[in-house]
């Protein structure tokens, strides 16, 4: 049986995700933030390189970066995420955002994980804002490593990098490397 | 018969070749495999001068020789897949199958969590594979 | 498989959203590809993945109680059929067979033919000491143990290293009695 037809609770997804994190950067490099980041980051680059060569198998070859990238805010986002990209934008210089109003993987990670509520007065809702939105920082290095493998793979060598705005709203910025 | 199977990585570094002859003249078919990957990228940039755009996978046939015909493929990844026949009479359905199945077993193979991209496939599942998809050849069999 | 999913099937009921293997058990070979590079020792790896499965249990149970609607068991052999036909079949959408009870019924096996995080792996030579599943064991760890029985879990037979399935060994350590604070793992 192949892995294509195989399915499992998305809970097993999300624990696994939110366990990465906690492995990486709270047992493995408690005192290194970056170095945990890196790691994370080449487990989702090793993890893009392998879907988009699965994703793309019986489909007709990319003619340029653009469609790369349509194709990972389309049919990769809809696979990953179950929904596509809100909004592309570019420069028309190599620089490309992509836009999740409502990023699936920020919805799904436990409120023991994003400090969001139990704030009363405004001071403490903006610092718990502040620091929701670093707590999600660490859950995004994952999928940026995902978009940069797959993206790498398809030819389009990049880096990427992330903003969490409102959550679970982010964006993911792609800066092609020329 | 099938005498050759070639996968070839983006940068044309050779990941994957098997020949199934037994007067094993594997040189031969690196040399083979080694000019096809040049009408490769001929066919690809050709046809991206001419603003056809042939982004199809299959790629057909890329030259006889005198004793065989050679066949590619492309993947959207860069990763070309070469065989090499004996056969005159082949169907374009065959070739197209034989390729899809054999793409099927690269994706697999590349995701092992062990396999190094741009290394040798070393997988003994994969070997077994690909030799199932050459014995199967032109039998109209699924994937 | 959809198709092989019943309505009367617990695991089936609407609450469990399903997702297509392929992005989890490719993460997971990541997972544990990097640990083997950040690790020397392989035992090291081993007990990491243990670790990490352990917290995800110890983070599940209570979510799979109220899914699967099962109110907590307090017979081990139950409690033992319960992860076999449900648990497995919730999460990862396979069925194992409890087998070989002990005779103080203290200690079984969970067989599986098949499961979803081993699809396409090959274990090379060198991670002959890997146990590459390990983090399974540590799930059921941290999820016994959240409903008071601290045991002892591991695998005594492995695909990947040839066997003819996969074999985790439950043992009951003990039932930890109702009034705890758990300490917690690390």
């Amino acid at each position: 049986m192949s892995g294509a037809t195989w399915e499992v609770a998305e809970s097993c997804v999300d624990s696994l995700n939110m366990e990465l994190v906690a492995t990486y950067y709270k047992r493995l490099h408690p005192t290194k933030p970056e170095l945990a980041a890196r790691r994370i980051e080449a487990i989702g680059y090793q993890v893009g390189l392998q879907l988009a060569e699965r994703y793309t198998r019986d489909r007709p070859r990319f003619s340029d970066h653009l469609e790369s990238i349509k194709f990972i805010c389309k049919d990769f986002w809809a696979e990953v995420f179950k929904k596509q990209v809100d909004n592309l934008k570019t420069n028309h210089k190599g620089v490309f955002v992509l836009q999740d109003n409502r990023f699936r993987w920020l919805t799904r990670i436990s409120v023991d994980a994003l400090p969001l509520a139990g704030a009363q007065n405004e001071s403490a809702v903006a610092a718990n804002a502040v620091r929701a939105s670093q707590a999600a920082g660490q859950y995004l290095y994952f999928p940026c490593g995902l978009i940069r493998g797959a993206l790498t793979n398809l030819g389009v060598p990049c880096g990427v990098s992330a903003e969490v705005t409102t959550l679970p709203a982010c964006a993911f910025v792609v800066r092609i490397k020329v | 018969m099938i005498v050759c199977v070639a996968v070839v990585g983006h940068n044309n570094n050779p990941l994957y070749l098997q020949s199934f002859v037994d007067d094993d003249n594997t040189l031969k078919f690196h040399y083979i495999v080694h000019c096809s990957l040049d009408v490769i990228e001929e066919k690809v940039s050709n046809s991206k001068r001419a603003g056809v755009n042939l982004n199809e996978t299959f790629l057909g046939l890329l030259y006889p020789t005198e004793d065989y015909k050679v066949f590619g493929y492309m993947s959207n990844t860069k990763i070309k897949f070469v065989l090499v026949t004996t056969d005159h009479d082949l169907r374009d359905a065959d070739v197209r199958n034989f390729f899809r199945r054999l793409h099927g077993a690269y994706v697999d193979a590349a995701s092992n969590p062990f396999h190094v991209p741009g290394k040798r496939i070393t997988s003994a599942a994969f070997a077994e594979r690909v030799s199932n998809v050459v014995k199967t050849f032109g039998f109209g069999a699924a994937a | 498989m959809r198709a092989s999913l019943r309505p009367s099937d617990p695991a089936a009921s609407p609450a469990v959203e399903r997702v297509n293997a392929e992005l989890f058990t490719l993460t997971y070979g990541a997972i544990v590809r990097q640990l083997l590079t950040d690790y020397e020792e392989i035992d090291e790896v081993n007990k990491q993945l243990d670790t990490m499965g352990y917290n995800i249990g110890a983070r599940l149970v209570d979510d799979f109680l109220a899914k699967a609607n099962i109110t907590k068991c307090t017979d081990f052999r139950e409690t033992a059929d319960v992860i076999a036909k449900v648990g497995f079949k919730m999460f990862l959408n396979v069925t194992a067979t409890v087998a070989n009870w002990s005779s103080d019924n203290m200690e079984c096996s969970l067989i599986l033919d098949d499961n979803p995080l081993v699809d396409f792996v090959e274990l090379p030579e060198t991670c002959q000491g890997l146990s590459y599943c390990n983090i399974l064991c540590g799930v059921l760890r941290g999820a016994l143990e959240m409903v008071s029985m601290r045991t002892e879990v591991k695998f005594v037979k492995d695909m990947l290293r040839g066997d003819d399935a996969f074999e985790i060994r439950l043992k009951l350590l003990e039932h930890v009695p109702e009034e705890y604070p758990y300490k917690n793992d690390e």
